[in-house]
């Protein structure tokens, strides 16, 4: 089977391996795997106050496709919106590496990571409004009284 | 008529032997003429004479498998007829695909539980249990992290027990029909043979590093 030059080279050159810290209120992390292969991958993004994406990491442990689609998308996602960067697709992924058909699923397993990141953050970002609200209303309640 | 044209008819037409016509069973050779018979879209467990639990006697499997796979051999229909040998071949290839299945715990138990109706994720799909998705990452940074033979000996053989240990549960899961612990099961079982697998590869390279 010939891999397309692209995949190769994300394969070969990864951009963007690492962790960010997990517990941290601007990083929204993404964590999927592959049922039927045991692949595991992790995508993280931290945002920024103004709402884009200013960091992207991912380690993944599975076959050189898996490698490759999270690669692309790390690359892909800095510097995009939530939302733009909620718009991704397996099938740009898939057509941009050019992943033959068998390798189609991880794109799909990259297309969920950044997915479930951005989920991720925006529920950690909801909460913490949750939880502004909260104490604002505790302390004018203890105002009042 | 083709010969692919004829066995396919045989196909169809499995319930009654297609050379002397008596009734045929799951057997691959007729109880009448001793004629072999197409294998059908016979069961996996039936085709190798056991019961369909997840418990198998796999000294018994490998016991029926190459009994059966030597009167298939195709020394055994060198002057046969086209028809007989072309059945022959369907049959060794459904023994072999049905050996295959249930001799690998992780195919034995997927397609048992399709069998009950468990909805198995397909391939693509996240899997969705976030538990095993962090401790499967946390396993994998650990391997991929150790530094030396001994190191990944260790990880080797605790998520060696741990995978005895499920292996050892999926049976009365099975049994209860317990559809929800027994996916949950199978997901595991997944990314515990796949790291084993990595293990090996990892002590491998280790291995050859050091010399």
């Amino acid at each position: 089977m010939a891999y397309s030059e692209k995949l190769l080279d994300h394969y070969e050159n990864p951009r963007n391996i690492g962790s960010l810290d997990k517990d941290a209120e601007d990083v929204g992390t993404g964590l999927v795997g592959a049922p039927a292969c045991g692949d595991v991958m992790k995508l993280q993004i931290k945002v920024s106050a103004d709402g884009l994406i200013e960091d992207a990491k991912f380690k993944t442990f599975g076959c050189g496709s898996a490698i490759a689609s999270s690669s692309l998308v790390t690359e892909w996602v800095k510097g995009k919106t939530l939302e733009e960067a909620g718009t991704i697709k397996n099938t740009d992924i898939a057509r941009h590496l050019a992943l033959p058909p068998v390798k189609i699923h991880c794109s799909v397993l990259a297309e969920d990571a950044i997915k479930a990141a951005i989920a991720d953050f925006r529920a950690k970002a909801e909460k913490k409004q949750a939880q502004d609200v909260e104490s604002k209303t505790d302390e004018r309640i203890a105002a009042a009284e | 008529m083709t010969l692919s044209g004829t066995a396919a008819t045989a196909c169809k037409t499995a319930a009654t032997c297609w050379s002397c016509g008596a009734a045929t069973d799951l057997a691959p050779f007729c109880g009448a003429c001793g004629v072999v018979q197409p294998p059908g879209q016979s069961d996996h467990f039936a085709r190798l004479g056991l019961e369909p639990r997840f418990d198998v006697d796999l000294q018994g499997l490998d016991r029926r498998y190459f009994e059966l796979q030597r009167q298939l051999h195709p020394d055994r229909f060198a002057r046969k007829s086209p028809r007989e040998k072309a059945i022959s071949q369907q049959q060794a290839a459904a023994l072999n695909e049905a050996y295959e299945v249930l001799k690998t715990p992780l195919r034995r138990a997927r397609y048992l539980a399709r069998q009950l109706g468990v909805d198995l994720p397909d391939e693509g799909r996240t899997i969705d249990d976030p538990d095993l998705l962090m401790e499967a990452m946390e396993k994998r940074e650990a391997l991929a992290a150790a530094s030396g033979p001994q190191a990944i000996e260790v990880l080797a053989r605790e998520a060696a027990a741990e995978r005895a240990a499920l292996l050892q549960n999926l049976s009365p899961l099975f049994a209860a029909v317990d559809r929800r612990g027994v996916r949950a099961a199978i997901l595991r079982l997944a990314y515990l043979d796949k790291f084993a697998e990595e293990a090996r590869a990892r002590r491998f390279n280790a291995g050859t590093a050091s010399r």
